[in-house]
């Protein structure tokens, strides 16, 4: 047993973490260690995430009006693929003005760098990805938690 | 492939009454096929003005069209739960 694979346990253990955080830690240790190699020295296809999964999860204290609150949306990689492809079709006029207001705003960014192949490496490094968001406000109704997870799978 | 069906999913929690819809999407998209066919022209006439390339575009909206599959989209209060999937 590994070290990383050891101490995510002792976690969970510990009760610091979720059995579903721990599983997705475990799958993430699991990737980035490198597969034994079969000799022959072919590579074994890299897993990819197929969907992009944002949940909330709202507890709303003590509001009368709505109560706790879930969102579960779970959205296919291909889809950002093929949205991502959408910046390929932004005019060239538009193009400028879009470069030219993101340099105003000190982003140094060009539009037409962007090619197909540079945003297939970004979507594919989506798949390592995890936000974490814990919010805990004293409103009006007593204490809101909203908890946010974006990551893939 | 393209979506062939979706699937509109209500349940509400104080009257434990469910409502599911499932919509056949391929014949909706049957009926939309001469609409497209007559939109195409237009889609042409509007890439050429903006210098898109046309066939460009065209792919691009396909890719996202088909790749709506499998979306998912569920939110669940204390009323009720809306469920939204694309098969």
């Amino acid at each position: 047993m590994n070290e990383h694979r050891r101490q995510i346990l002792e976690m969970l253990s510990a009760g610091k973490i979720t059995a579903d955080e721990a599983e997705r830690l475990l799958a993430a240790v699991e990737r980035e260690t490198p597969a034994p190699s079969s000799g022959n020295g072919s590579q074994s296809p890299v897993s990819k995430a197929k969907y992009l999964r944002v949940l909330v999860d709202s507890e709303n204290g003590g509001n009368p009006y709505h109560g706790p609150i879930k969102v579960n949306i779970r959205v296919p990689m291909q889809l950002l693929r093929a949205g991502v492809r959408l910046a390929g079709l932004i005019p060239p006029q538009a193009r400028e003005h879009v470069n030219e207001a993101m340099r105003e705003r000190g982003i140094p960014f060009d539009l037409s760098q962007i090619k197909p192949d540079n945003l297939q490496e970004l979507v594919d490094q989506l798949n390592d990805l995890t936000i974490d968001v814990d919010v805990d406000n004293k409103g009006g109704f007593g204490q809101e938690k909203v908890k946010v997870r974006v990551f893939c799978e | 492939m393209i979506p062939l069906v979706g699937v509109v999913s209500v349940r509400h929690w104080r009257h434990s009454r469910n409502f599911r819809l499932w919509i056949p999407l391929f014949l909706l998209w049957l009926l939309m096929l001469p609409f497209a066919v007559l939109a195409l022209p237009v889609l042409f006439l509007v890439c050429l003005i903006s210098r898109v390339n046309p066939f460009e575009a065209i792919a691009t909206f396909w890719h996202i069209f088909a790749a709506l599959k499998d979306t998912h989209i569920e939110v669940d209060n204390r009323n009720a739960l809306v469920l939204i999937r694309i098969l």
